[in-house]
């Protein structure tokens, strides 16, 4: 058991450590600027933009750090970033796998199809954890730095409740790399997918008759902004995240069991 | 009991037949030669045996397994080695770590004994490995955790011809110990020099099962000679000549008779040039089991093993 989430792992260490220290310094620029910034007077800008606009990029009380946060990292790098970045790195899971033949050999293994899928998926538990510990870390400490203050639980709250949000849209890469023969077809098809899936949610919240099509979205079931500002969430959101999750992993295993490789 | 029995294995995409009904055994300690030319469904065999993909129609069983039960094959693969057609490795990944995620899975004890036959650079990062290298890594993995038996899809393709040699000896040796043995090849020459008995197919079927001798003597030799017309007239009409193709210069045909007549015959003539080698595979399966697949099927013949 495990052992191929133990190789995986070992292969992800350099780009998950690329990726959080990257992650990490635009944190620190976003920070920085927020020090340079008259907040009231971008309170003001953020006042004359459209709802549909506020409401895409999670703007609200953009003035103080929480609601900056908010929206320039959580929201939009957070949300969108690291959605599309899940789902396009699960995509390669399987696909690339098989468009490489190395899945020949794995499956040479004495280790059922289903077994080897849910151990390849939980090394992208490795990023999925670093990110958010050392980025909540160094976002807090950075904000210090600049002489504001964040409350810790409302920072580390955003952060435990990106995970479920996340493991969805990495399973829905899952899915779509099961499906694919080609790693390229399903990493497009990923990113493409979290991406119109974020937009129908930004875009169809105005729209009173068609706002049911925003259930569909992952997006619409993690909202960062207002865990920072004053730590309110709906637990049965997260709820949905998770069950969407399972279904979405057991989907990808019963499809994976079925497929000739 | 046999190590590998298949029974009107049939597999189609779409509205191609890439195996068709096919039935064999492999017997326990023997080596075996799946021997056809490139696309005739060896390939599809064999990885329908390892469960990469559900047959059509019948079925096939290895160790006992039968392949449509996912638990009794996953029981029965840690008992069989396999290396396939194309090896893919992680590229940044050295060949030493890919052993170790190997051996983790499903054991390495004869791991150091085969780096000292086969000898891939395990320091080193499998991106710089030639073809041969990644092949020898790949026989490491078959073999390493001592299974019963190990199923290997044109296993020395790459192989210098040292390598192959030595592979060659140690399948003997393997088959020695008791193990079973089953290859694929589209090369005559090899699958003569280890098999006890071979599988032909062409065209997704099994056209014939033999033992090796029986193959060779059947073979034959292509004859390729430089030399005057009317020798060229005198040689189409000695006992085993067939095949027969003149040109500019010379003739060549296929030869299946007794070498001294042959030989007596060329004294009698000018001969500028001569070369005799075997005949590729597919002239082989072309004459003796016509095009429409001629012999019998699953013709059972005494193995040798």
């Amino acid at each position: 058991m495990l052992e191929t989430t133990r190789y995986e792992i070992s292969r992800r260490v350099r780009g998950t450590t690329i990726l959080t220290v990257g992650v990490s310094l635009y944190v620190a620029f976003i920070v920085w600027y927020f020090s340079l910034l008259d907040p009231s007077a971008y309170e003001q800008i953020a006042e004359s933009l459209p709802p549909a606009m506020l409401d895409a990029f999670g703007m609200q009380s953009i003035g103080s750090i929480e609601g900056w946060l908010g929206g320039q990292i959580y929201t939009f790098l957070w949300l969108l970033g690291l959605g599309i970045y899940f789902a396009y790195a699960s995509a390669a899971v399987i696909a690339g796998d098989i468009e490489s033949d190395r899945m020949d050999l794995l499956l040479s293994f004495p280790v059922s199809r289903s077994q080897l899928l849910v151990e390849k998926f939980a090394a992208l538990l490795l990023p999925l954890i670093a990110l958010n510990v050392v980025v909540g870390g160094v976002t807090y400490g950075l904000v210090l730095a600049i002489g504001e203050t964040i409350d810790p639980m409302h920072l580390a709250l955003a952060h435990l409740l990106s995970i479920p949000y996340l493991l969805v849209c990495a399973a829905i890469g899952t899915v779509l790399s099961v499906l694919a023969d080609r790693s390229a077809v399903a990493e497009r098809a990923a990113i493409g997918l979290i991406f119109v899936l974020w937009l129908v949610e930004s875009a169809v919240g105005a729209a009173e008759d068609f706002a049911w099509i925003q259930n569909l979205s992952p997006t619409h079931y993690y909202a960062p902004t207002p865990v920072l500002i004053d730590g309110s969430y709906e637990l049965v959101d997260t709820g949905i995240l998770v069950a969407a999750f399972l279904g979405l992993l057991v989907a990808s295993q019963v499809l994976f069991q079925r497929r000739d490789i | 009991m046999s190590s590998i029995t298949v029974d009107n294995l049939s597999k189609r995409y779409d509205d191609v037949v890439a195996v068709d009904s096919l039935s064999f055994s492999v017997e326990r300690g023997e080596i075996f030669g799946f021997l056809g030319p490139n696309g005739a469904g060896k390939t599809t065999t064999i990885r329908t045996l390892l469960g990469l993909i559900a047959p059509s129609a019948g079925t096939a069983t290895v160790l006992g397994a039968d392949v449509h039960d996912e638990d009794a094959l996953i029981e029965a693969k840690r008992r069989i080695g396999y290396l396939p057609a194309n090896l893919g490795f992680n590229d940044e990944a050295t060949g030493a770590e890919v052993l170790d995620y190997h051996e983790s899975v499903k054991g390495g004890s004869r791991r150091d004994e085969l780096l000292e036959i086969f000898t891939p650079p395990v320091e080193r990062p499998i991106r710089e490995y030639s073809t041969g290298n990644k092949r020898m890594l790949g026989i490491v993995q078959a073999f390493m955790h001592d299974p019963e038996l190990v199923i290997m899809d044109e296993p020395t393709s790459g192989l210098d011809p040292l390598k192959q040699e030595e592979f060659n000896e140690f399948a003997r040796n393997e088959r020695d110990r008791g193990k079973t043995l089953f290859f694929s090849s589209h090369v005559l020459s090899e699958v003569r020099r280890v098999c006890d008995r071979v599988g032909v197919l062409r065209e997704g079927v099994l056209v014939g099962l033999e033992d090796v001798d029986t193959l060779l003597r059947q073979g034959g030799k292509r004859v390729h000679i430089q030399t005057t017309d009317e020798a060229r007239t005198d040689l189409t009409e000695i006992d085993g000549v067939i095949d027969v193709q003149t040109f500019a210069e010379g003739i060549q045909f296929i030869y299946t008779g007794e070498y001294n007549t042959l030989l007596r015959e060329l004294a009698t003539h000018d001969v500028r040039e001569i070369e005799i080698s075997e005949p590729p595979l597919e002239d082989i399966f072309m004459r003796y089991y016509g095009s429409d697949g001629g012999v019998e099927p699953n013709q059972e013949v005494q193995s040798d093993a």
